[in-house]
């Protein structure tokens, strides 16, 4: 992750990478709090908000998962789902800090089936790298945006996540049963 | 397309999805060489017309495991399709997720069987094959579907006596009141690559026949994708039947551009002739709408029990006909 070329709504908020591939990038500060603290909020976190894929955890600090989320089609009136972009989010921490990425983007594209419901167009994986060859500009311009779009508000949950359960943990080590004595009064 | 019994998968970020509206309008034009209509599959049938298909508007939603779709059409594409002209009802049904990987649903569903539908957004094709066009169209009934991996799954399930009805119906000189869920379906589903899903299906029961289908489609390159489906239907006390099969190559010429050929062979049980079917046809998108130019050609057999006529009236085993339709998908 060396350097970063930013593309230009929320698509802006993607970047790509040195192997010119979609990135999006944080790096967000937690001062006071350790690398393995923040390794196993993460941990927790991976595991509440991507409920059935597998995190492959290279060790306390350093956790990836892939993932999926579903496009909406920005061309007609109404709206449904138009496809599913699968990812990769790794995360890693250091003390004070830690930083979470989301890249290897690919499209697939989904078609209504004959029970009414949208579906994987079979055999179709088309990177977003590659999708200005094969999905209409227009088109593409929405799941860029909603792709930035959905990587901020992952990025929002994770920060909140990881307050709130540091918050809590360290409440649960102060917190202690208030006592009352009703002789004085 | 070939059929899906749902998704599966590995998602993140399990929000409720929001109430979804869907659907499509359909228009046509057709001239049959012979200044007469001639090919007698389903659909698309009206001889040098402006004419229309179908309005479909649906809804679906799905709250926690439990989801419902409900989907109304209207127009000739939709009379043509549906037992009760009033009702209007190609798709509505309720079905719940019990697990990631077992699923319930219940209701008046589009059929199993087949590699074409009824909604012209699921085909390729405009008109439509004669093993759609004598196959079932919809089942009423209960199935379960049980997802042994991302690469098998199975369902199973009871239908109403007889297809294409909202309910089971008593035949004449029954001796009951009642019509019965005598149909049992099943569909394995295996995906042997990636790019790859075979559906191998069965109807049976004795009121409806019995019916073996396999419908594969498999995505070889990015531009080009080969389908195929075959079926045997066998109709009760040995009334005759059908078998066939149908192969759909296709090509992505462009991003907007797709050109198609069905080639079919159909045949009547019991000496009822046979015909065999070229389609060519090309997708084109511009937006939500695909345009269809298509031309077809059919030539049967003697036996065959419908008559084509050439243009000075006479009788002949060929017809050739130009079509052009329009399809707004939302």
């Amino acid at each position: 992750m060396a350097f970063f070329q930013f593309a230009s709504a929320q698509k802006n908020l993607l970047a790509r990478d040195e192997n010119n591939k979609y990135i999006y990038y944080q790096i967000v500060d937690r001062p006071g709090v350790s690398a393995d603290s923040l390794g196993k909020q993460a941990a927790g976190f991976i595991k509440s908000f991507f409920s059935t894929s597998k995190a492959i955890i290279s060790n306390d600090t350093i956790l990836s998962v892939k993932g999926y989320f579903e496009t909406y089609s920005v061309l007609a009136f109404a709206k449904h789902e138009s496809g599913k972009i699968t990812f990769t989010f790794s995360f890693e921490s250091r003390a004070n800090k830690y930083r979470f990425w989301l890249t290897d983007f690919v499209f697939t594209p989904y078609e209504r089936n004959r029970y009414g419901q949208f579906v994987p167009v079979i055999g179709r994986d088309i990177a977003l790298e590659q999708s200005d060859i094969k999905i209409d500009k227009k088109e593409l311009e929405g799941y860029l945006d909603q792709t930035g779009s959905y990587c901020q508000d992952l990025g929002a949950r994770l920060k909140l996540y990881v307050v709130q359960d540091h918050q809590s943990k360290k409440g649960a080590a102060t917190e202690q049963v208030k006592k009352i004595t009703t002789k004085n009064w | 397309m070939p059929a899906d019994t749902g998704k599966v998968g590995t998602g993140a970020d399990p929000k409720d999805p929001p109430l979804i509206l869907f659907g499509s309008v359909d228009t046509y034009w057709k001239d049959d060489f012979s200044g007469k209509a001639n090919i007698p599959t389903s659909f698309g049938n009206e001889q040098n017309s402006i004419s229309i298909g179908f309005v479909d508007l649906g809804v679906k939603k799905k709250v926690g495991k439990a989801s419902f779709v409900g989907e109304l059409s209207f127009g000739p594409r939709s009379d043509q399709s549906i037992p009760t002209s009033g009702y209007h009802i190609q798709n509505l049904y309720v079905s719940y997720d019990v697990t990631d990987k077992f699923n319930l649903t219940a209701g008046y569903l589009s059929t199993f069987i087949g590699y074409e539908v009824i909604s012209p957004v699921a085909n390729f094709n405009y008109s439509t094959s004669y093993l759609f066009t004598n196959g079932p169209f919809q089942n009423a009934g209960f199935k379960a579907t049980y997802a042994f991996s991302d690469k098998v799954s199975l369902m199973a399930g009871i239908f109403n006596n007889y297809w294409n009805t909202y309910t089971s119906f008593v035949t004449h000189g029954a001796n009951t009141t009642s019509g019965d869920v005598s149909t049992f379906g099943a569909q394995l589903t295996v995906t042997p690559a990636k790019g790859w899903t075979a559906y191998l299906n069965l109807a049976t029961g004795p009121y409806s026949g019995t019916e073996f289908d396999l419908t594969t489609a498999y995505q070889i390159t990015d531009a080009f994708k080969l389908g195929l489906n075959a079926a045997d239907f066998s109709a009760p006390n040995n009334g005759g039947g059908f078998s066939g099969i149908a192969l759909y190559p296709q090509l992505a010429v462009s991003k907007v551009v797709t050109l198609g050929l069905r080639g079919e062979y159909f045949n009547f049980k019991n000496g009822g002739g046979d015909v065999t079917a070229f389609t060519f046809s090309s997708n084109i998108k511009a937006g939500a709408i695909t345009l269809i130019p298509e031309i077809r050609l059919d030539t049967k057999s003697a036996a065959f029990p419908t008559s084509f006529v050439d243009s000075n009236g006479a009788s002949t085993n060929s017809a050739t006909q130009f079509l052009i339709a329009a399809v707004y998908a939302f």
